[in-house]
């Protein structure tokens, strides 16, 4: 046992700030037919400039911060603000350049087309 | 003191990011706790809140793709009913991949701290956010006293 203690309190260093707002991963349908990939989330209070869309190597994130007028007393609180964030895998082929994203009802509509190449092909058979 | 509690805060941060991972892995593992969102918490109704501005009350409530013409407000003095129906939007000639985002029906009735005026009530929707601005019936308004 040592009676050794410290003669310089540990500097206390200033930690990051910590989240207040909840993360919530939104539900989402996904759907895909030849040409592109369709991902519909359910992001109810976000407007369309707090959505972000980003497609980065293969990884696509879609975030959004939803933000809740409070006027007077709450009686009852079962939603509050929050940041809706959604992380996936998308295969490289998608055409980043010709994403498109609509919101409509608080309900995102992500059109991914899938690149030229990566569209299925429809091989002609010649009679030799 | 302040950065110990920042340690703790963080901790429950990292806890509640554990948590919706593992919603993603099972779409209904611990649906109705917390700020998860989900059409399965209140047995299919969505999600409200509810304020009192003195002169009105306001009830705000989350409805994600319900269009306008599916939405449906009725109200009887302290009573008021909420119901719609949420249609699937799924696009034709697509597979489907995944699908979490059910369709729905659903009827959430209040009884409110007041009667409020049915004539007055406004109902706005943005954004999937449905807003009634429903004010106090005369009787049920704050008055101020003047002391003499």
């Amino acid at each position: 046992m040592s009676e050794k203690k410290d003669l310089v309190t540990r500097e206390e260093t200033m930690p990051e700030r910590s989240r207040e707002l909840s993360i919530v991963a939104p539900l989402v349908d996904i759907y895909e037919n030849d040409e592109e990939i369709l991902l519909h989330a359910d992001m109810p209070g976000v407007k369309k400039e707090e959505i972000t869309v980003n497609i980065d190597n293969g990884r696509l994130e879609i975030t959004g911060l939803k933000k809740i007028n409070k006027e007077g007393v709450a009686a009852w609180e079962e939603f509050g603000d929050a940041e809706y964030r959604r992380v996936f895998s998308v295969p490289q082929t998608i055409d980043a350049g010709k994403v498109k994203a609509e919101l409509s009802d608080g309900v995102l509509k992500l059109h991914l087309p899938k690149a030229a190449a990566a569209r299925p092909r429809k091989i002609e058979i010649r009679t030799a | 003191m302040w950065t110990r509690i920042n340690d703790i805060d963080r901790m429950f941060g990292a806890m509640n990011l554990l948590r919706s991972r593992m919603n993603r892995l099972f779409t209904d593992f611990d649906r109705s706790y917390g700020d998860d969102y989900g059409w399965k918490v209140i047995s299919g109704g969505p999600k409200t809140n509810m304020y009192d501005l003195g002169e009105k009350l306001q009830i705000v409530a989350e409805v994600p793709g319900v269009a306008k013409e599916d939405l449906s407000v009725r109200i009887q003095g302290n009573y008021l009913e909420l119901s719609g129906a949420r249609k699937s939007d799924a696009p034709e000639g697509y597979r489907a991949h995944r699908v979490e985002r059910g369709t729905t029906t659903f009827t959430r009735s209040f009884t409110l701290p007041t009667d409020v005026d049915a004539e007055k009530v406004a109902a706005e929707l943005k954004d999937g956010i449905l807003t009634m601005d429903l004010p106090k019936v005369e009787a049920a308004k704050p008055k101020q006293i003047t002391i003499r």
